[in-house]
């Protein structure tokens, strides 16, 4: 039962990845509605935000470049900042069991606290369907999807892509300019940026 | 010569991070720089098995290091030569880097009348991020003493190996296009010999998926490679500039103009 279960999931994985190039998320266009069950074991659909805008953000707590943005407090502080104003703040974690940044459900609530972090919820994706689903390629990598379901930013979480802390003061963060300017109803000057960090950890 | 050898080594490992997965060290081709010519340095890079690091343009993950010289005024460095980078990792992430060895150089100039060889020591802030399965950064500081004592040409060859593996301009012969359909570029060579497989490292980030595989296709008098753009790419850009590479010590910087279909 366990393997039938397993075969199935390989199967619709590799389905992902077939479609991937074809379904990957481009600015301007729908954002892919996906399925996903959190580290409380609600499940979230993206179509369900539909009205709000959606931040996804690709996330590993051993990847250096992940650690820059929330050692620094930074991720944790746009985290704050826009949840507060209404944004559903989406973190995933697409590692693969047995790679780094694998994590379950209770330990990364137990890190969840211990950083401080503010997301709406954190996504678990140990297949890396979602990750696959919309070409995420690092940590961090952000998405960001209008109310209408658009995919409005494709990209780096800001432009010092260093693992240096000290980056973090004086970067130019690409999240909450586009937040910043679609939430007052402004094209989003730079909609796309080169994700920068450490590769997504997906299964082999 | 043994002698300075030893506190050469000893002051360098004392350098080096723990566990950093990478031997880092500065070295000279030359003892002494020939009066009126550049000193050529580098950083060479010795990995362990399986550990990368990365290319000027890393690709999908990662990020180069960087190198920032310490010199007597009146000195100058100029860029760094990276040497042709392989493609690192699969699936849905691609890289470019190296494995191995790689020795990254640059040639020390005097700016105006001191010349190179009077350097009484150089050094370096070097940082990097080391990645196998997973990414450790590394720091060091690395000094070197001038002149270096002895046989000071033992890295020589290790030079003369680089260079072999350095960007040339095309060969005399090449005649290079480039056009765009919606989802990709389309790169034409003319090129004789007839050429049996090549791939395009893309100098700047973003402009085309790394992780998607080139068509190579032989056509009259060359070949023609089909590459898809990047999902990052909103825009058309007017140039695709970044090395065309056949093979070891057959890597050729093109830039190249971009036409729409």
């Amino acid at each position: 039962m366990a393997k039938r279960f397993l075969i199935s999931i390989v199967g619709v994985l590799a389905v992902l990845i077939a479609f991937s190039a074809a379904w990957a998320a481009r600015v301007g266009q729908s954002a892919p509605d996906f399925t996903a069950t959190d580290t409380n074991g609600k499940v979230h659909k993206l179509s369900e935000y539909n009205g709000k805008f959606v931040v996804l953000e690709w996330s590993n707590r051993g990847c250096p470049y992940t650690q820059k943005h929330y050692s620094s407090g930074n991720m944790q502080r746009l985290q704050r900042e826009w949840t507060g104003r209404g944004v559903i703040w989406l973190t995933v974690i697409s590692s693969a069991p047995g790679k780094q940044g694998y994590v379950t459900a209770s330990e990364e609530n137990a890190y969840l606290k211990q950083v401080n972090a503010m997301p709406t919820a954190v996504l678990l994706d140990p297949t890396g369907a979602l990750g696959h689903l919309y070409d995420a390629k690092t940590t961090p990598h952000i998405f960001i999807i209008s109310p209408q379901g658009t995919l409005i930013y494709n990209g780096a979480i800001d432009n010092h892509p260093t693992i240096d802390l000290a980056d973090v003061n004086g970067a130019q963060n690409y999240v909450s300019a586009a937040l910043d300017e679609a939430t007052s109803g402004k094209p989003v000057s730079t909609p796309t940026s080169r994700p920068y960090g450490c590769s997504v950890k997906y299964p082999d | 010569m043994p002698c300075v050898m030893l506190i050469f080594t000893a002051r360098l490992n004392a350098q080096l991070p723990i566990d950093s997965h990478a031997k880092v060290e500065l070295i000279t081709e030359q003892n002494t720089a020939p009066p009126g010519r550049p000193l050529w340095v580098g950083v060479l890079f010795r990995l362990d098995q399986g550990w990368h690091i990365y290319w000027q343009n890393p690709g999908d993950s990662g990020e180069p290091p960087k190198v920032q010289w310490q010199l007597p005024s009146g000195f100058a460095a100029g860029t760094i030569r990276w040497p042709q980078p392989i493609r690192l990792g699969g699936g849905t992430v691609v890289d470019y880097g190296y494995e191995g060895q790689v020795l990254l150089m640059a040639p020390i100039q005097g700016t105006s009348k001191a010349n190179a060889a009077s350097i009484p020591s150089l050094s370096a802030d070097v940082s990097y991020i080391v990645c196998r399965e997973m990414c450790v950064p590394g720091k060091a500081h690395l000094t070197l003493a001038l002149p270096v004592g002895g046989d000071g040409g033992s890295w020589r060859a290790l030079f003369e190996r680089t260079r072999l593996q350095l960007p040339k301009p095309v060969p005399p012969g090449w005649k290079v296009s480039a056009e765009s359909d919606k989802v990709h570029f389309i790169v034409s060579v003319r090129a004789s010999p007839q050429v049996q497989d090549a791939t395009f490292f893309p100098l700047n980030p973003g402009q085309i998926e790394d992780s998607s595989t080139q068509d190579f296709a032989s056509i009259q008098d060359g070949f023609r490679l089909t590459i898809k753009k990047s999902n990052q790419l909103i825009k058309p850009i007017s140039t695709l500039h970044g090395l065309i590479i056949l093979g070891p010590g057959r890597a050729y910087e093109v830039a190249v103009p971009v036409a729409s279909r």
